[in-house]
């Protein structure tokens, strides 16, 4: 049972929409339903006189108060030495908007129902252009555009690896596979809709924000960017979040136009957005297309690999849009000894909500691309699956290991991973489980994916945590992490716990706290960094606490630090065996330690195999069985682990099988815009999970633990879709984009058979 | 404006709420019963699943004045004397949550399930959540902690 | 939601009266269709005339061959009714399989077909049954019922009070759940009938239609493959991004051949 539960499950957590403070209004968003158009003129008096209606805020405001240019992130030096062109995004459009479910205009009035009932009422009249949606045709020449900052809608233009290197490998190569995929636009849809409320104190001119958030100081930090604000004029609140997957990282617009209204109107104000206002306007996920080619010798060694992206970033590069471009590079090799690499990147724009960092952000991108290459390199050569794997793993003995793009792999025990997960899934028994599926009319494939990712070194200078003991022996840890779900008060507790030699119970978690929020450094939740960063500081915290105690107990007992030992919670003096309690030496007041810690990427890896079964006459694909054997490292809590590869790998699911954003190329309306035609997966997608763990502990982490937060959809992604096209490989289909949807594998099945006959 | 009487957890309540008022708002607004959740507009997440005399509904789906007069059981009113309600242990154990922000709805709508499925097979699982997302767990925890929760509801289950 | 007035009627009378008092007025039952479209103010009624509680839309009875259904049955009363459960089965079936278990819980089978949903379930079992819609002011056979695409034949202020099925020989209901929503991406009613065979499809097209080639093919034989030949029009079938006119009409085969091994016994 963890910490967080009893609240939980009875109706007691407290999530951004249950606040409430005295005298708040309400706001309510007037969304553009154009995709690309200039505002000729917004008719706000009718609304201003309806009942109830306190303020109305528009791009004039926004712009009025300077919140028009959000924080991004890729800052990074493109090709030849090209800066990225980031568009201004004034907190409420101003002018023109650029996607359906842009905030134009926002009400206040004193209930939720009187601001929309008063958003009806405000006229806005539009001039059209055309949209363009597809990134692909929004870099052509002759494509409407977006910005005039943004020529060819063309953000950034980047490189990576060494493109002569790469063009000799694929020169003297024996065979060379291309596969140009494209990772679907998807919602990250956590359960739990945006919300915020922003109250204003006139005294010091400061916010507070109760929202959902993963972690304050990246907010902060944005927020501030956004606005001019200061840091230290702004403190969050969150105590329950109901899931984020990068998406509830960012500085909303919605949070700036709600600062204006709070110290505008001198009240609280609250924000509740539903879902389809989410599905529209929270940041969206992955949006890649990757045109690839791996090249082989004779023996099926890899020689080279190139890839190349166009990353659509939607109409306005979103504050974490650096993943795309910087993590794809990072773990661009995959497992594999690939001696040459290329990447090129084209960061377009289009007329469609903003992409953001989505449980992964770039990573189960680039597996998919690699291990979709190489099952098709596989399936082209003739060669087993795993076996071309095995033949080009970077060895054991390679580590750490120098990848062509840069970076440096710690460690992963491959051959042993990849081993483990063949004798789980039964790799052998495959082919009579076939035959089997084949008796009874269904197409049955194996899907195997070998990955590795990096997870979150952070961008904060070090992570901080401090750790108070009071009289009672009890031990309150502060951090600035943030769970969404992840467990923080159970996971952290136990690593504080476990050091200090205490019952768990006696260590309770506080994250965010408004008192300790402007004072510790560290840094959000994301990117699978909260128990590699937080969690080892919580370790080095209470080994200082420790030290920090023996000396106060010294003093207590009359003898020299040295002459004390510590253990399950008491000093003892070797000399006299009198012991002091750690309660006792908090009995003036608290005790408090900070502890730090600055820590690199640890480089999570493992290997997932699945079987789907298609029934060729609908076209619907069940996972048979899914296998995972995965090495994060040394485990804290396996509940909380093997939760988080569960939603990992049906998060994948979900994408393979059905989730997709949908926008119409013509006219820039979103097609999927509710959970009636978005489709989220459900109970029973994937019944089981078999898993294995196969731990190398990380050197990174004191506690040798590596990230797990993303790993299991960066395994499901190519695994499901490795196995769906062994399925339809014999029918002489070689691929078949996400989402595989029933639709979609009919028409392929059907087209094939057509083609056969 | 109508004059609404619902007798939630047990208790009367009584408030004047405009008509189109919805249940959800009302446990939540009016009662401050926040543990009813709200996750979509189209009645397709669940999270808002609470009993309206004795059968599960989605209180994001009905307005507070057709509840009138009804007995309303919401997550808040299960657990019995501090004690928890044995689903709601099920979930706990089972590690079937990880935000929570779906948990209250998916306990709910499996209270609700067990009633008339006391020894579901795993397929009654899934086609009695049908009406709940979740985003967190990928269902295999919460399926295995519908089963525990029958278990122990049909009293088999271990004691603590 | 905008403002509305809700008003719990007392009688069918009543319920009626204030139907033609106020013509902006709309028929409440379960809501489950309803409030989720007022949510997103696609409708603006002045008022909601609820008429869920009404004793007069109540009751499943079977007599004399005849299955009689009260309005204001929910989908859930009539998926777990032993008296269905005898008399037609494949009915229990599909109000088993309609929305989720809380939908189920409130929606009514009177409210499913008054809005008649191109995905819903319940017209593929009143048109394949070839029920009898019997409302305050008549009764309407399944056959002219249905209009298309939310249309039916009732008038304003009517309100269906009860349906009422000539027990079948046998009847079978397949449906392929839309991936989203859980309507019907495609769903098959056949019956066998004293009048002979009907085949119901919901889903597919603008509304629910009988698939008059079926039938006749049916007619001669009951083995999936007399289905083969079946003429359908996928170019009258729906398209959109979920699925395109020829999918759908490959649905309709499948499932037509599924409900057909059902009620052949065969799983």
């Amino acid at each position: 049972m963890r910490v967080e539960d009893p609240r939980l499950v009875t109706g007691a957590g407290r999530f951004a929409a249950d606040w409430n403070l005295p005298g708040q209004l309400h706001a309510h968003f007037v969304r553009s339903d154009r995709a690309h158009a200039e505002i000729v003129s917004l008719e706000t008096g009718a609304a201003r006189k309806h009942p109830g209606v306190r303020a109305i805020f528009t791009g004039a405001d926004a712009v009025r108060a300077g919140y028009t240019k959000p924080m991004h992130t890729l800052a990074f030096p493109g090709k030849g030495g090209m800066q990225t062109r980031a568009p201004e995004r004034p907190a409420l459009a101003h002018g023109k908007v650029r996607f359906v479910g842009e905030a134009l205009a926002m009400v206040v009035a004193d209930t939720a129902a009187a601001a929309q009932d008063a958003a009806e009422l405000i006229e806005v009249q539009y001039r059209e252009l055309a949209p363009v949606i597809a990134p692909e045709q929004a870099l052509a020449s002759g494509a409407p555009q977006l910005h005039e900052s943004v020529p060819g809608n063309l953000s950034l233009e980047a490189e990576a690896g060494d493109a002569a290197a790469v063009e000799a490998a694929f020169a003297r190569a024996a065979h060379v596979t291309r596969l140009k995929v494209e990772v679907t636009r998807v919602a990250p849809n956590p359960m739990e809709p945006r919300a915020c409320l922003v109250a204003h104190e006139p005294q010091d001119d400061s916010y507070t924000f109760h929202v959902c958030m993963q972690g304050v100081t990246t907010l902060r930090r944005q927020m501030s960017v956004y606005t001019g604000v200061a840091e230290d004029r702004m403190r969050f609140v969150a105590h329950d979040v109901g899931g984020g997957f990068g998406q509830r990282t960012p500085a909303y617009p919605e949070y700036c136009a709600l600062m204006l209204a709070a110290k505008d109107t001198g009240r609280p104000v609250k924000w509740v957005s539903t879902r389809s206002e989410g599905i529209a306007c929270d940041t969206h996920g992955r949006a890649n297309i990757i045109d690839g080619a791996l090249a082989l010798d004779r023996d099926g060694r890899f020689l080279g690999m190139r890839l190349d992206w166009v990353n659509d970033m939607g109409s306005y590069l979103s504050p974490a849009s650096q993943g795309h471009v910087r993590n794809t590079s990072t773990c661009m090799t995959g497992v594999y000894r690939i001696p040459a690499l290329y990447a090129s990147y084209r960061v377009a724009l289009t007329n469609t909500n903003p992409v953001s960092a989505y449980r992964g952000a770039g990573r189960p991108d680039v597996a998919y691309a690699i291990e979709r290459l190489v099952s098709r390199a596989a399936a082209e050569l003739g060669i087993d699956t795993a076996e071309l794997r095995r033949r080009n793993f970077i060895p054991p003995e390679a580590f750490p290991y120098k990848t062509p793009t840069g970076s440096t792999y710690e460690y992963a025990d491959l051959p042993g991973v990849l081993e483990k997960a063949l004798k789980l899934a039964d790799w052998r028994g495959y082919p009579k489980r076939r035959a089997r599926s084949e008796k009874t009319g269904k197409l049955r494939g194996i899907g195997i994916a070998t990955v590795i990712e990096n997870t979150g070194a952070g961008q904060a200078a070090k992570d901080e945590v401090e750790l108070e003991l009071d009289a009672r022996g009890h031990v309150t840890v502060h951090t600035v992490s943030k769970s969404q779900g992840h467990g923080h008060e159970t996971t952290l507790a136990m690593i504080v716990a476990d050091a200090l030699g205490i019952p768990r119970e006696r260590v309770a978690v506080r994250q965010c706290g408004e008192d300790r929020q402007h004072r510790l450094q560290g840094n959000h939740t994301g990117g699978s960094r909260s128990t590699v960063g937080a969690g080892s500081v919580c370790h080095i915290a209470a080994r200082k606490l420790i030290e920090h105690c023996r000396g106060l107990a010294a003093l207590e007992l009359g003898v020299e630090p040295s002459q004390v030992d510590y253990a399950k919670g008491a000093f003892r003096s070797r000399e006299s065996k009198r012991a002091v309690k750690l309660g006792e030496l908090a009995g003036t007041g608290p005790v408090s330690v900070v502890g730090e810690g600055k820590f690199g990427s640890t480089f999570p890896n493992g290997c997932h195999i699945a079987e789907v079964e298609i029934d060729p006459g609908t076209g619907a694909a069940q996972i048979a069985s899914y296998c995972a054997v995965d090495d994060i490292g040394t485990v804290i809590n396996h509940a909380i682990v093997e939760g988080q590869l569960h939603g990992g790998v049906v998060m994948g699911a979900g994408q393979i099988f059905g989730e997709h954003v949908v926008y119409d190329l013509e006219s820039g309306q979103l097609m999927t815009g509710s959970f009636m035609d978005y489709c989220m997966p459900r109970a029973g997608m994937v019944r089981a999970i078999r898993g294995a763990e196969h731990p190398t502990p990380s050197k990174v982490s004191p506690l040798g633990v590596k990230g797990v937060g993303e790993s299991g959809c960066t395994g499901s992604l190519p695994a499901l879709a490795n196995a769906v096209a062994d399925a339809l490989r014999p029918l002489g289909v070689a691929h078949l984009d996400m989402p595989l949807t029933p639709a979609k594998i009919w028409h392929a099945v059907r087209d094939a058979r057509k083609g056969g006959n | 404006m109508a004059k609404v009487t619902i007798k939630v957890n047990g208790k009367n309540q009584t408030r004047n709420v405009e008509d189109r008022t919805l249940l959800a708002d009302f446990l939540r607004d009016e009662l401050g019963l926040t543990g009813t959740h709200v996750g979509c507009d189209t009645s397709q997440c669940g999270c808002c699943t609470v009993h309206v005399n004795g059968r599960a509904v989605k209180s994001c789906s009905m307005l507070a004045v057709q509840a009138n007069g009804a007995q309303v059981l919401t997550i808040e009113g299960l657990a019995k004397n501090g004690k928890l309600h044995p689903v709601q242990r099920a979930f706990s154990e089972c590690h079937g949550l990880q935000c929570g922000f779906c948990t209250p709805g998916m306990i709910m709508a499996t209270v609700g399930l067990l009633k008339d499925k006391p020894n579901p097979s795993e397929d009654d699982i899934i086609h009695g959540l049908e009406g709940n997302l979740c985003r967190c767990t990928g269902y295999i925890n919460i399926v295995k902690a519908v089963k525990m929760g029958a278990k122990l509801m049909r009293g088999k289950g271990k004691r603590r | 939601m905008y403002a509305l007035n809700y008003v719990k009627a007392r009688s069918l009378e009543e319920a009626a009266r204030m139907l033609a008092s106020h013509p902006e007025a709309k028929v409440l039952a379960g809501g489950m269709t309803l409030v989720p479209t007022l949510k997103q103010r696609l409708a603006r009624p002045s008022h909601l005339v609820d008429i869920l509680q009404l004793a007069e839309l109540r009751g499943i009875a079977a007599k004399g061959g005849r299955l009689s259904i009260g309005a204001a049955s929910r989908h859930d009363d009539v998926a777990t009714s032993v008296v269905v459960k005898k008399a037609i089965p494949a009915l229990a079936e599909l109000a088993g399989l309609i929305g989720d278990p809380q939908v189920r819980n409130m929606g009514t089978i009177g409210g499913s077909l008054a809005n008649n949903d191109p995905a819903a379930d319940y017209p593929a079992a009143v048109l394949g049954l070839g029920a009898t819609v019997f409302t305050n002011r008549r009764e309407i056979a399944a056959d002219e019922f249905f209009q298309g695409l939310f249309a039916t034949a009732l008038e304003e202020g009517e309100i269906i009070t009860r349906v009422v099925f000539a027990v079948p020989k046998r009847a079978a209901y397949a449906k392929f759940h839309h991936p989203a929503s859980g309507y019907a991406m495609a769903g098959v009613f056949i019956a066998l009938t004293r009048d002979g065979v009907r085949v119901a499809v919901t889903g597919a097209g603008p509304g629910v239609f009988r698939w008059k080639a079926a039938e006749s093919a049916l007619s001669k034989s009951l083995e999936p493959s007399a289905l083969e030949g079946a003429a359908l029009d996928a170019s009258e079938l729906n398209q959109d991004i979920h699925a395109s006119r020829d999918y759908r009409a490959n649905l309709v085969r499948v499932m037509a051949k599924r409900a057909l091994a059902k009620l052949s016994g065969k799983k």
